[in-house]
């Protein structure tokens, strides 16, 4: 991933632009952090916000499966309980 | 349900960050979302775009005249 990031050097400035994914809109702060973990065991994470629940990762598959992995076990254990 | 919005992260010093975030404000059309102070997701279609006019941006501002030379 790191050869995807692309450094620029404009009037002495550094500047590191890296592409991805901004991973946000999560509804409980215990979605937010297991998401992020996984995303931190992965390595892909790279920005993180947790007042806004947002953060950034180089690469979003595995995180978009681990998501939807949780929402179907979510509305499995909800429909149980109906 | 949480969405992945694609983009570049774009990290670099507080002004240039000001400067792109001018920028974008003529046409609110390089920025996704400002992300804090150093940091900010940009279209990665208009990354090349955002490069050239900050380039312009910094040549215009910093070609104030050379202080005169006294003797």
């Amino acid at each position: 991933v790191v050869d995807q990031i692309r450094l620029w050097q404009i009037e002495g400035e550094r500047m590191k632009a890296t592409p991805g994914s901004l991973i946000r809109d999560f509804s409980t702060e215990r979605d937010y952090r297991e998401t992020l973990n996984y995303a931190e065991e992965l390595g892909v994470l790279l920005w993180r916000n947790d007042q806004k629940r947002w953060f950034f990762v180089s690469r979003h598959e595995q995180i978009a499966d681990f998501i939807a992995q949780r929402a179907r076990a979510q509305a499995a254990k909800a429909q149980g309980r109906a | 349900m949480p969405r992945a919005i694609p983009g570049v992260m774009v990290e670099c010093d507080a002004s240039i960050k000001a400067i792109i975030v001018k920028i974008d404000s003529e046409r609110h059309d390089y920025i996704l979302e400002d992300l804090d102070e150093t940091t900010v997701l940009i279209k990665e279609s208009k990354l090349a775009d955002l490069k050239e006019a900050l380039e312009r941006e910094l040549q215009d501002t910093q070609t104030f005249p050379e202080d005169e030379d006294s003797d």
